[in-house]
C-alpha cells in the first residue's frame, strides 16, 4: 500500500484549540491517518479519558520516544499485543485505586487488553504543578527514582508496555481548571503528565502513557464538549490501556536483528500547530529537510517560520488542507501546480 | 535523582545554522543537567547588528 509516513504533533499543555483538551485532536489524527496511511502521533492526541480508538494506520508513541524516532536513534516495531503492567503512584486513596484496578480488569473482561500485573509505589510520587505566567502548563515529580524503580519491577516480570496513573493535588475547584473545563485555557496538569512519561521513556526504554488519578469532581454545566470525555467515569486510564494494547516496540538503532515495520529515514512529513515549532521532534526534521506542516491552531507559543525561514514549510489554515497536502505529497503531485496563478518552466543557464 | 524546572535563555547567533540549531541547544542544556524535557517557547527577533536572536527555553533537567 502506498504510503506517506507523517509524525502528527500536538504539543501537551500549551493550550491548543484543537488537541488541548481530551483527546480532542483524535479525529483529526484519523484524518491525517487516512490521507498519509502512515501516522506517528503521541497520547496526548489519542487520549480521550475513557474515549479511545484503535487505529491500523497510527503509531501511538510517547512523545519522548516520538522525539527520539524524529532523530533517527529509534525505529518501531508493529507487535500484536503489549503485556501491559500499570504503576500506582502510593499517594493514591485506596477507594481510587480500587476504581482502577477494576477499570483495568473491564479492560481484560471486553476489551481483551492484555494487562498483566501492577505495582504501587514504594514512596509517593509528589506532583508539583507549576503555575506560570507564560500560560505554558508545566511540573516535576518529587521522587522520581520512585517511579523508575517501579517500572523495573513490571519490566523484571516480563511486562513490555507500562501505564502510569499518579496522584495529582486536588484542585478540582481552581481557577485554572474551571478554566480549562470551559475550554478557555490550559490544561494546568499536561506539562508534568509529560514529564512523568518521559522518564519511564528515557529511562526504561518501553511504551508507556500516563493518566492522572483526580478526585471525582463537581457537575459543571458549562462544561466545553473538548473537555467531555475526561468526565466520564471515575478514571482516564481506559485511554491509556487502549492506545497502549498495542502500541510498537521501541528498536535502538543500528539493529540489524529485529523487523523493523518504520524506520526513521522513511518520515516525509511533521503536523504541527502553528507557533509550536520549537519542539525537538521539529527540529529534527528540519535537519532532515523534512516536509513540515504548519497548521492554524491557536495556543500560547509563537515560534513561528518567521524566525526561521525554513523552506519547505506549508502554512495552511486547517487539518482538512493539511490533509490534502499529505495526499499530494503521497500521490507525488506537485503542489504548485494546483495553486494559481502557474509560473512557466523557468529556463537553466547552461555556461560551460 | 532530583527534577527541576527551568527556563533558559540563550543567544542563537547567525554562525549556528538553522539545521544546527537543536544540537546547539542540547550542548548548551548538557551542561546544566540530564535533559527530561525541553522545547523552545519563545524567539526574539536580533538582539544586536549581528543579527543574534534570543531563544527562552523551557526545560526539565535530572540531576
Amino acid at each position: 500500500m502506498e504510503i506517506s509516513p507523517t509524525i502528527f504533533i500536538v504539543p501537551t499543555g500549551i493550550g491548543c484549540e484543537i488537541g488541548g483538551f481530551a483527546g480532542d485532536a483524535l479525529p483529526t489524527a484519523k484524518l491525517l491517518a487516512s490521507a498519509s496511511g502512515c501516522l506517528i502521533t503521541h497520547p496526548n492526541v489519542m487520549n480521550g479519558g475513557s474515549l479511545s480508538e484503535k487505529n491500523q494506520n497510527i503509531f501511538y508513541v510517547e512523545g519522548y520516544s516520538l522525539d527520539r524516532f524524529a532523530k533517527g536513534e529509534i525505529a518501531l516495531k508493529r507487535v500484536k499485543e503489549q503485556k501491559i503492567g500499570i504503576i500506582f503512584d502510593s499517594g493514591i486513596e485506596n477507594e481510587i485505586l480500587v476504581r482502577h484496578l477494576q477499570v483495568a480488569d473491564a479492560c481484560v473482561s471486553t476489551l481483551g487488553i492484555n494487562v498483566h500485573s501492577y505495582v504501587v509505589t514504594k514512596k509517593p510520587l509528589n506532583i508539583v504543578i507549576e503555575s506560570d505566567l507564560s500560560k505554558i502548563s508545566s511540573g516535576i515529580i518529587g521522587n522520581p527514582n520512585a517511579l523508575i524503580d517501579a517500572g523495573k519491577c513490571l519490566i523484571e516480570k516480563g511486562v513490555t508496555a507500562i501505564a502510569i496513573v499518579a496522584k495529582f493535588p486536588n484542585d478540582s475547584d481552581s481557577k485554572e481548571t474551571n478554566i480549562y473545563r470551559e475550554g478557555k485555557g490550559v490544561d494546568p496538569i499536561a506539562g508534568v503528565e509529560a514529564v512523568i512519561s518521559h522518564l519511564i521513556s528515557k529511562f526504561l526504554k518501553v511504551p508507556c502513557a500516563h493518566a492522572p488519578a483526580l478526585d471525582p469532581i463537581e457537575l459543571n454545566e458549562k462544561l466545553d464538549p473538548r473537555a467531555a470525555a475526561e468526565e466520564i467515569g471515575y478514571t482516564f486510564l481506559p485511554s491509556v490501556l487502549i492506545g497502549l494494547s498495542n502500541a510498537p516496540d521501541i528498536v535502538e538503532l543500528p539493529n540489524i536483528n529485529e523487523l523493523i515495520s518504520l524506520h526513521p529515514n522513511q518520515i516525509e512529513s511533521i503536523v504541527v500547530p502553528n507557533g509550536a515549532l520549537g519542539g525537538e521532534a521539529v527540529l529534527a526534521g528540519i535537519e532532515k529537510g523534512l516536509n513540515i506542516i504548519s497548521v492554524r491552531n491557536q495556543n500560547a507559543l509563537k515560534v513561528t517560520n518567521e524566525f526561521y525561514d525554513y523552506p519547505n514549510l506549508f502554512e495552511v489554515n486547517n487539518y482538512l488542507e493539511a490533509a490534502g497536502i499529505i495526499l499530494a505529497i503521497k500521490k507525488g503531485i506537485n503542489l504548485n501546480s494546483i495553486k494559481r496563478p502557474l509560473k512557466k518552466i523557468q529556463k537553466c543557464p547552461n555556461n560551460d | 535523582m532530583k527534577l527541576s524546572s527551568v527556563d533558559f535563555y540563550l543567544d542563537w547567533p547567525v554562525s549556528i545554522e538553522l539545521k544546527n540549531l537543536r544540537e546547539f541547544i542540547i550542548s548548551n542544556l548538557e551542561k546544566k543537567g540530564n535533559v527530561i524535557r525541553w522545547s523552545i517557547v519563545d524567539i526574539k527577533n536580533p538582539i544586536d547588528s549581528f543579527g543574534t536572536k534570543k531563544l527562552k527555553i523551557k526545560a526539565v533537567l535530572a540531576n
